[in-house]
């Protein structure tokens, strides 16, 4: 080694210094690394522990809280007696129990000697009889044989406890071995079943004590409080999952939602962050699910979380990624407002999802704003594209048809020219088969023309049809609407468009020439207005319709308002349309594609008669449309009432508006420029045009615009500003508190788009945007987004898809049509959903038997035949058509909506499902009346307590002037006689504030009995009064009622009792 | 739009761009550094060449350049320890990295609907950036083949025994200078294009400019030979590949006067083979012929020279 090696620097250059801090990095950056393994990335830890410690103290006070209540019950003297009961019924048991146990313990003693022995003794045989069976030779058989019959015969001793506590020893054979002991066991179950027996008497009464218990306690008991607090000490920090093989589904959710674990926290416990005093706290992942009854109807253990909620269940580092709100993830957690999108998912075929208030808000508004007439959806309003289909099968079914007839008789003639008898009869059977199927082709089609008759009557359009805008319209106001459309009427459905300047001009010039001419209108008398008012108020008109601007405004939201009608309308035409409004100028061909004149009709030599009686072109070939596509019903007015109700209406006007004259209408050289602009704006949609009627759909599909890619939603400019969370406007977006959120999302973009439908041409060079500005307000923009986020591909496995085949599905259809025809508009149909007349002030109080009935248990009231009779016809008559068939009494009137045969079914369906009532309705036998029980059952009817009569309508005028309850000669038609008995026991349960009276029955030892001062006849009757009288109502006849109208004491005012 | 800082800092804050942001920063600090050392050496190795006895001993390598100092050392430790240094303080890097960046992940793949702009890993960004300028045979195929044998034939071509083991510039110019053109003019520029420059569409956007997805551009691009009025396809070919030849005779001469530039290059020059000196320049021309492509493409729009039925060029 060279002596001066120490100036080399390679050798002589200390490392340490560098070595040790870089060491230390090592180290700490291990730490930082277990950190973030143990802590960083498991924020659940924190939250369970955190959780675990607020939980118990929070049972801790409820155990003292519910100690003093339950030690409160346990002190009542009803449970001290029941106690008393149980203690007294065990001590009568007690001695027979004894005795019993006494025999068991020595039949156990029996059978535990016994059994080594006999367990030994079978193993030996049952192996020797294997052996035997598996015997390769009849001889060795034999030898085997013998040594199973050796081995049988034991002997087999055994010590045998006897009932004097000594031993006896016995010797048996294998049978009797076996024998023995069977004996033994059958001994002890007798015993067994005697001992419950002795002791049913005091498990009852023990039972019947805790049940007490547990109904009079508010809340959980102290031991159940004992035994989560047991749960929590015991519970360990880890990750909990719902794991779901069959869906792909883990989630993860309820490692920091801790309270969500049905073991840690029982259902009936409803925890909210002011259960732990941490009501300001932003973070605190500790309630539970605030809608119970949800959690019953989707069980977690198969549902998981994010199926409905969104969010990312497998995530558990951090709540952002947890939730799904990190880039990229596709299905972020849902926000708040629009929780109920997850319920699309599964319910998408649903018309009404319960408890999903929002989204059936949004689905109603997409149907009833029109946003169908553009954008196509699934399951919506889907009658035009079936009638289509139906009428593409009629093709087919005709050409096949066709083909057959001219196959016949060629098989026919190859049989003729067969070589023998055996090919030709094949060629007959051929032929002859042919023949057959042709006449099932031929009952098909009916059914088909039957179906296409129904979808003709069932396709209804959101607007007006413009095709009557000639007889019906101001003509200036037509151009004034199209510009003015939210400004004339600010509710109204119909989106204002955002037209070009002089498009208007052309569009309202082709609506008005293209529309029909005549025949000419009726020429109408002016009527009365002051009782136009009162029929426009009273017959039910306001269920669907409003009057009234600004605060003035009352009625139902469901059709327009009709405050300016009067600056619109062409009087006689209002007549005709309050009269019937599905009354036609022309009936429509949709095969020939046109509307049909007196001319069409002459060249078959027929009158001009069109209804939904004479429906069939004037060929006999097809169905016309003959009925305005409105769902607006007839309400069956006399022609006078519609001319007064008219005469107010048109009274309905702001004298000062002008409106400029528009002759350019007439101008036929804008024709085309219109034609071309009402194809482009899609005005066919929604409204009936002439020449444009089976015009296709021209937005988006919607149906799975929710998880439509996030790109092909097109942000146009706006796409940097929706990513940074700056709005439109330049100010901040905010979200759930926070500034600046970022909206480069669906929910931005449905949101943004509603509030302003050309938003997202902002700053375009040429705008591409049709859609027209919607009348919605904030809450309505939020229950369409909810409902158009929910709106997505198929998620889940098909089986957790709301497909129901039983009566849920009747009630889906049902809703349907029940919100098509706004049947809420005049009755309540769910609990707690009420009508549009049940809020207005005309029917408050002591006026609310004017109310049309509550439909909530119609299914089981009425019998479903009659019900389908009664929707086809509510006058209940033929020729007296002005009036109410069951509630003749009533101003408001069940109007005539002419629903197609499969509606009715599917409405008849719908209130039997609702009502849990089998299908098909068989009529329950009833028991007939003995004269003696005839003459008590008249006595009741008649009675001064209860005066039936009084009120009830019998036909007869004078006194149904008074009445206010249907007429009882309806009752064996149209009532089931276990809701009959139901109702007449206690109406006020099935209809609150009928004018009914409750109470005229007490139930008394399991029968009913007259509650007023019981008439002589009937005392010792030992049967149901109630049951008496329902079987009198169902047999009363005409002449009856008349007899027993004069012994009731005369009307007075309705509903006094 | 200009100035748009956060689109800056959104492109820069991707965890999958922070090697390529650290190499805009460390490639050149390395450079600056390796350069430093170079200099320093050289000025040593002309130092040692003054002194006619040490030039003897140490046939012109600088260390050991004090007498006395070991001609050789042990690996362990005094190699070994320096790698153990090294092995920890990039433990640490590693470490820190993975705490503090998750991996980049994107939206699902989803063939209806690809992503805009679609970019490859970063260390294929350069030759992404290459499809820009040649067909997808020459610039996925042809041309990372030929940068694979280039740079296994490097020790074949290498006939200079100088530079072994120290850092020295003078004795290398020639594969300092072709290494720096190949690998950080070329290779690394083209990957910090593709990262920081080339957004939706594949459209140019300068540093701040807005990444606009709704950014329309109009640029026509036209082959050389329509540039020239060339109807007939065979002719345009013959246009083409003479242009392609003329390149290639352009280039080898400039080559073989850039080899014969100095004394000690020429020294260098003749002791190599025929093959030796063709294999280098085809290889070198060849590297050169894409920046050459990319003014062509990006300052006179051409889009192909060479136009066949089989590959473009």
């Amino acid at each position: 080694m060279p002596e001066n090696e120490n100036n080399d620097p390679i050798l002589a250059k200390s490392y340490s210094g560098a070595l040790l801090i870089s060491s230390l990095l090592l180290v700490l950056s291990m730490f930082w690394a277990l950190w973030q393994e143990f802590i960083g990335l498991r924020p659940w830890r924190h939250y369970q522990s955190e959780f675990a410690s607020a939980y118990g103290k929070f049972l801790r006070s409820e155990f003292n809280k519910q100690k003093q209540s339950s030690e409160a019950v346990l002190n009542s003297p009803e449970y001290q007696k029941l106690q008393q009961a149980a203690k007294s019924a065990a001590d009568a048991a007690e001695p027979q129990v004894k005795q019993i146990d006494q025999q068991v313990a020595f039949l156990n003693k029996r059978i535990t000697a016994l059994s080594p022995t006999f367990i030994t003794a079978r193993g030996e045989v049952t192996a020797l009889i294997y052996q035997v069976e598996i015997a390769p030779s009849e001889s060795s058989r034999k030898s085997r044989q013998d040594a199973v019959e050796k081995a049988k015969k034991g002997p087999f001793k055994v010590e045998l406890p006897t009932p004097d506590g000594k031993t006896e020893q016995k010797s048996f054979t294998y049978d009797e071995l076996l024998a023995e002991f069977d004996s033994l066991k059958n001994q002890k179950a007798d015993l067994t079943l005697k001992r419950a027996d002795v002791r049913k008497a005091a498990d009852d009464a023990a039972k019947a004590a805790a049940a007490y218990f547990q109904e009079h306690l508010e809340g959980l008991t102290a031991e159940q409080i004992k035994s989560l607090q047991l749960a929590v000490q015991q519970m360990n920090v880890s990750i909990r999952q719902i794991n779901v093989n069959s869906a792909g589904l883990v989630d993860r959710c309820q490692s920091c939602h801790v309270a969500m674990d049905a073991k840690l926290v029982p259902p009936t416990l409803v925890l909210t962050k002011a259960s732990f005093g941490m009501e300001k706290n932003k973070d605190a992942p500790f309630t539970s699910h605030p809608q119970p009854e949800l959690m019953k109807i989707h069980n977690p253990e198969k549902f998981g979380c994010s199926p409905c909620h969104g969010g990312n269940g497998r995530a558990t580092n951090s709540i952002i990624r947890g939730h799904g709100r990190n880039p990229f993830w596709l299905w972020p957690l849902h926000h708040r407002e629009n929780v109920e999108a997850g319920c699309q998912n599964c319910h998408a075929s649903d018309m009404y999802t319960y408890y999903a208030p929002v989204l059936n808000q949004g689905r109603q508004l997409y149907r009833n704003k029109g946003c169908i007439g553009c954008h196509r959806y699934e399951g919506f309003d889907n009658e035009g594209e079936q009638l289509l289909s139906t009428r593409q099968l009629v093709r087919q079914l005709e050409q096949q048809k066709t083909d057959y007839e001219l196959e016949m008789p060629r098989l026919s003639r190859e049989g003729d020219k067969a070589q023998d008898n055996k090919t030709a009869q094949w060629f007959y059977a051929q032929a002859e088969n042919l023949r057959v199927q042709t006449s099932l082709i031929d009952a098909k089609l009916d059914q088909m023309m039957v179906r296409s008759r129904s979808l003709l009557r069932e396709e209804k359009k959101v607007g007006p049809s413009l095709k009557e805008a000639k007889m019906k319209l101001r003509k200036e106001w037509i151009y004034y609407w199209l510009e003015n459309t939210h400004k004339f009427r600010p509710d109204t459905k119909m989106p204002q468009f955002r037209f070009k300047p002089r498009e208007p001009r052309a569009i309202s010039a082709f609506i008005w020439q293209m529309a029909v001419t005549g025949p000419a209108l009726e020429k109408q008398p002016p009527g009365s207005i002051a009782r136009g008012k009162e029929l426009f108020e009273s017959r039910g008109c306001l269920a669907c319709h409003s009057i009234g601007e600004g605060n003035q405004k009352i009625g139902g939201t469901f059709a327009a308002n009709l405050s300016r009608v009067g600056e619109k309308d062409n009087y006689d035409y209002l007549v005709r349309w309050i009269h019937n409004p599905r009354q036609r100028t022309r009936p429509y061909d949709p095969i020939a594609r046109k509307d049909l004149g007196p001319e069409d009709y002459k060249k078959y030599g027929k009158d001009f008669i069109f209804d939904l009686d004479n429906s069939r072109s004037p060929d006999g070939k097809h169905e016309l449309q003959v009925q305005q596509q409105t769902v607006m019903p007839s309400l069956r007015l006399t022609i006078e009432d519609a001319r007064d109700i008219a005469s107010y209406l048109m009274t309905q006007k702001h004298a000062d508006q002008e409106y400029r004259a528009t002759d350019f209408m007439d101008d036929p050289k804008l024709l085309d420029t219109g034609r071309a602009l009402v194809k482009n704006y899609g005005c066919a949609g929604c409204h009936e045009i002439a020449t444009l009627e089976e015009e296709g759909r021209i937005g988006t599909e919607l149906t799975n615009e929710g998880s439509k890619p996030i790109e092909r939603l097109d942000f146009s400019l706006l796409t940097e500003k929706a990513k940074r969370g700056v709005l439109p406007d330049g100010k901040p977006s905010m979200r759930d508190g926070e500034k600046y959120a970022e909206w480069y999302d669906h929910k931005g973009f449905f949101e943004q788009k509603l509030t302003k439908s050309d938003i997202f041409d902002q700053g375009r060079f040429t705008t591409q945007l049709k859609m027209p500005q919607p009348n919605v307000s904030p809450e309505e923009i939020n229950a369409l987004t909810t409902f158009l986020l929910g709106s997505v591909d198929l998620q889940v496995p098909k089986d957790y898809l709301y497909k129901p085949g039983d009566q849920r599905r009747d009630v889906q259809e049902g809703w349907w049509l029940v919100t098509k025809y706004n049947c809420m508009g005049c009755h309540q149909i769910a609990v707690g959903q009420p009508s549009s007349l049940q809020s207005m002030a005309m029917y408050q109080a002591e006026n609310k038997f004017k109310l049309p009935p509550p439909l909530l248990s119609e299914g089981a009231r009425v019998d479903p035949n009659w019900l389908a009779r009664f929707l086809e016809n509510p006058a209940m008559s033929k020729t007296d058509l002005n009036r109410n068939g069951v509630r003749s009494y009533l101003a408001v009137r069940m109007p005539t909506f002419s629903f197609s045969e499969s509606e009715i079914r599917k409405i008849v369906k719908f209130f039997q499902a609702i009502s849990s009532q089998p299908q098909p309705y068989l009529p329950p036998k009833m028991e007939p009346l003995t004269p003696q029980e005839r003459a008590m059952a008249r006595e009741l009817f008649t009675h001064p307590a209860a005066p039936c009569l009084k009120c009830h309508a019998t036909g007869q005028p004078a006194h149904d002037a008074n009445a206010s309850a249907p007429n009882f000669l309806l009752a064996p038609d149209r009532l089931q006689p276990a809701w009959t008995m139901r109702w007449i026991t206690d109406p006020a349960r099935i209809s609150p504030g009928t004018a009914m009276p409750s109470g005229l029955f007490n139930l008394v030892e399991g029968r009913w009995v007259f509650s007023g001062p019981l008439p002589p006849s009937l005392k010792g009757y030992p049967k149901d009064h109630a049951d008496l009288l329902v079987r009198y109502m169902f047999t009363i006849t005409p002449e009856e009622q008349r007899m027993l109208l004069g012994r009731t004491p005369s009307g007075g005012k309705p509903g006094a009792k | 739009m200009w100035g748009d800082w956060h689109q800056l800092w959104e492109i820069v804050s991707v965890p999958d761009n922070v090697p390529i942001v650290a190499l805009l920063f460390l490639v050149p600090f390395y450079t600056w550094y390796a350069f430093r050392e170079a200099f320093k050496h050289d000025r040593l190795i002309a130092q040692l060449e003054g002194d006619a006895a040490m030039a003897k001993s140490h046939h012109r390598k600088p260390y050991p350049f004090k007498t006395g100092w070991d001609r050789e050392v042990h690996v362990w430790p005094y190699l070994m320890r320096i790698e153990f240094l090294a092995a920890v303080i990039l433990t640490v890097l590693l470490m820190v990295w993975s705490i503090t960046l998750n991996a980049p992940l994107e939206e699902p793949a989803n063939p209806n609907l690809t992503m805009n702009p679609a970019k490859a890993p970063w260390y294929f960004l350069g030759l992404q950036e290459m499809l820009v300028y040649f067909d997808p045979w020459i610039a996925g195929v042809v041309m990372p083949t030929l940068i694979i044998i280039g740079l296994m034939a490097i020790p074949y071509i290498d006939t200079n025994p100088l530079g072994n083991g120290y850092y020295t510039y003078r004795q290398r110019k020639f594969a300092i200078w072709a290494f720096l053109i190949g690998f950080l003019a070329l290779w690394c520029t083209m990957i910090v294009i593709g990262t920081f420059i080339r957004g939706p569409g594949w459209m140019w956007f300068w540093p701040t400019q807005t990444w606009d997805h709704n950014r329309l551009d109009f640029a026509v691009n036209r082959n050389l030979h329509e540039v020239f009025g060339i109807q007939n396809r065979w002719v345009a070919m013959g246009f083409g590949a003479a242009v392609i030849g003329l390149f290639f005779a352009v280039a080898g001469y400039a080559m073989h006067r850039l080899c014969m530039a100095t004394e000690f290059s020429r020294k260098i020059y003749q002791r190599m083979t025929l093959l030796q000196i063709i294999t280098m320049h085809t290889l070198l021309i060849l590297m050169f012929s894409l920046p050459a492509k990319m003014v062509a493409r990006l300052v006179f729009r051409v889009k192909y020279v060479l136009v066949t039925p089989w590959f473009n060029i």
